[in-house]
């Protein structure tokens, strides 16, 4: 899957060619790398390449997707740019082109909880659904004014990026 | 003559570890006092005993006599060992230990009063023929008396408050029109930090070496000095690198300024181990600056290089043994370094970087020592210096002992917080620290070389490749349909968190 991802002013593409255990390759803005890499669940991160020894360490910011990471001289401020926190970013207020009339999640994830049931009067902008990705908890809204109509998944459901959520009837005004 | 069996630190972070470090090698119990802020500390878990003394700010508990002397009584502590800073140099605090039968270990009550105040400190020194800084000698009440001691001996001066210290309450005064300004800042500043606004003018030193000398006094009038520590790297009049000995430093010098500290020492019947500051010029002529009757922060680079253990001797004297070694007796051996560890954003101004330490590794191999307290998961608190550790180096000459900072520091990592460390890996590569040539406005002077941030490009797409990796990881981890990367964290350290407290 290839992400953006922002290191200090830098946005660079990034996405993995394949992987043989520890050996991937990796795709960086058009240059591609061999590199033998380990990690530690916590951050620690060896990486070989070239025969050159890199230590990395990566600390976690309390927002998820987020890093600061340290090498031997720097440390850099690292955002990872997916899918969803460029829906998340783009969306604005409520965000959706008019006449939408489903509730989708771009990024696989959890359902944590369903505040609707079929019938229900929503209200443009309210909180119809929450959906956990990455340990980021996201509140999808409703886009109009409008009565559920289904819901396809229910609470703790595991969900594909993409998969239609809800859908709305649109009060046609 | 008493055994002490056990002795309480009325102090915190790496200095109360420190104390307690030679506490355990000599069968001496130890006792811990901590703030709120501070129930997980490193000294609390070393000693052997901890008790908790008040609130997190230092009035509360690390300056609250009562209270810690309430602790030393009950749990029967000897002697209380004050460490540094707090109530070190707190001559109400020496009082109160003597009279409820507790050994104080320091000097007495008289002399931290006497060279606490730096007008009866400096009436001292002359009165022993120590070289002091030109100047007056008491307290100026008017700015006509100021313009008279500028006739006699110049500008630029310097007015300092009486009661100062930290910096707090000086003015650099180089023209005459400046005086009545300067005069009343110094005064202001120093009825607000000290409350006392009493001022004295030295002539100020322009090229400056702040060198200090180390003695160690007994009750029985022996007095030797443990040679010089240079600490002339300093940022906002604070010490950040300290080594022994002083490039500055001839062997005729170094004789001549040892046998004024003891003198120094002599002329207040100072017990105890102290520390006399100077400042030398560029042309060596020294003055006395002011005596600390305490243990220094850079202790340890003297201890390297003379194998003493000040501690040791601290309490050594404070049962009431004689030394054990004479001036003679005592050498420099190689090359000490100290550079202090600061949890601050040299990059922003050295802002104080509080917060939770994510993960650190310290620097270890021949020659390596650390004086510090934090651990992985602690978060060091906003309410006390931001000193995380210090980390001193030995090598057979300077230039060893240089490499070997380097390497050390290269080796100290510290994430979760900002340090102080790059700044100092730029003073160790600096051309005129390498030669030895700086004073104390080494830091101004060099601003343009230890403030770059050169950035490492190359460095750039590996640290997206572990960004990007740990991302895919996690992603792994809450959706089983990922297929085209497996995670790693089963193929090195089998420890899937960290147990913080």
């Amino acid at each position: 899957m290839a992400v953006e991802i922002k290191i200090g002013d830098r946005v660079a593409w990034v996405n993995l060619l394949s992987q043989d255990g520890n050996l991937l390759e990796i795709d960086v803005d058009g240059k591609i790398y061999k590199v033998d890499l380990m990690h530690t669940a916590d951050g620690t991160f060896s990486i070989l390449e070239g025969g050159y020894s890199h230590n990395i360490e990566l600390v976690p910011q309390p927002e998820a997707k987020k890093y600061t990471a340290y090498t031997l001289y720097q440390s850099y401020d690292i955002e990872v740019i997916d899918a969803e926190a460029r829906y998340l970013m783009n969306r604005g207020g409520n965000g959706f082109g008019s006449g939408e009339n489903s509730i989708s999640s771009p990024m696989p994830g959890k359902v944590v909880k369903i505040l609707v049931n079929e019938g229900d009067q929503v209200k443009e902008g309210e909180t119809v659904i929450i959906i956990s990705a990455m340990k980021m908890e996201s509140e999808y809204k409703a886009p109009k004014d409008g009565v559920v109509k289904k819901i396809n998944v229910k609470n703790d459901d595991t969900i594909e990026g993409n998969q239609i959520l809800i859908e709305l009837d649109l009060t046609i005004e | 003559m008493s055994q002490i069996k056990k002795i309480l630190v009325a102090n915190r972070g790496e200095i109360a570890i420190r104390i307690m470090r030679t506490c355990r090698e000599l069968d001496i119990e130890t006792v811990a006092v901590y703030s709120e802020a501070d129930r997980t500390s490193l000294h609390v878990r070393y000693a052997h005993e901890a008790h908790y003394i008040g609130k997190a700010p230092s009035t509360d508990s690390y300056l609250n006599i009562d209270k810690i002397i309430a602790v030393a009584k009950n749990c029967n502590a000897d002697a209380i060992h004050p460490g540094y800073g707090f109530l070190s140099e707190n001559a109400e605090f020496a009082k109160r230990c003597n009279e409820e039968g507790i050994i104080f270990i320091g000097p007495t009550p008289d002399v931290i009063v006497q060279m606490g105040d730096k007008i009866q400190a400096r009436e001292a020194m002359i009165g022993a023929n120590i070289p002091v800084v030109p100047g007056t000698e008491g307290v100026i009440e008017t700015e006509q008396e100021v313009l008279a001691v500028i006739k006699e001996i110049g500008l630029p001066i310097m007015i300092k408050a009486s009661a100062g210290g930290g910096g707090k309450g000086m003015r650099l005064v180089q023209e005459e029109s400046e005086v009545v300004s300067a005069v009343r800042a110094a005064r202001s500043e120093a009825l607000s930090s000290f409350g006392d606004d009493s001022v004295y003018i030295e002539k100020y030193i322009t090229s400056p070496h702040h060198i200090e000398f180390q003695i160690l006094a007994d009750q029985h009038g022996n007095v030797v000095h443990l040679f010089e520590r240079e600490c002339s790297v300093q940022r906002r009049h604070q010490k950040m690198i300290e080594e022994t000995p002083s490039p500055l430093m001839t062997p005729e010098l170094r004789n001549e300024m040892g046998k004024s500290a003891v003198e120094a020492a002599r002329a207040v019947n100072y017990v105890g181990a102290g520390t006399i500051e100077f400042l030398v010029d560029n042309d060596l002529n020294y003055y006395f600056l002011e005596m600390n009757t305490r243990l220094q922060v850079e202790h340890p680079i003297t201890e390297r290089v003379t194998g003493i253990d000040l501690v040791k001797q601290q309490i050594r004297v404070a049962e009431g043994h004689k030394l054990d070694f004479k001036q003679e007796e005592l050498f420099q051996k190689g090359h000490s370094i100290e550079c202090r560890i600061y949890a601050e954003d040299p990059d922003n101004n050295f802002m104080p970087s509080a917060g939770k330490v994510y993960k650190i590794s310290e620097p270890l191999g021949l020659g390596v020592r650390t004086d510090g307290y934090v651990y992985e998961g602690y978060e060091i608190p906003i309410h006390y210096d931001p000193m995380i550790s210090k980390l001193i180096v030995w090598g057979k000459t300077r230039d060893e002992a240089i490499r070997r900072m380097r390497r050390a520091l290269y080796e100290y990592k510290i994430t979760g917080v900002k340090t102080s460390i790059k700044i100092l890996e730029r003073v160790m590569n600096n051309a005129n620290f390498i030669a030895g040539n700086y004073d104390t406005h080494f830091i101004e002077k060099n601003q343009q070389q230890l403030m770059s941030s050169e950035q490492r490009n190359d460095m750039n797409d590996m640290v997206i490749i572990a960004a990007y990796i740990d991302y895919l990881d996690k992603i792994g981890r809450t959706d089983e349909n990922t297929k085209e990367f497996t995670a790693a964290q089963s193929r090195w350290k089998k420890i899937p968190y960290i147990n913080h407290f």
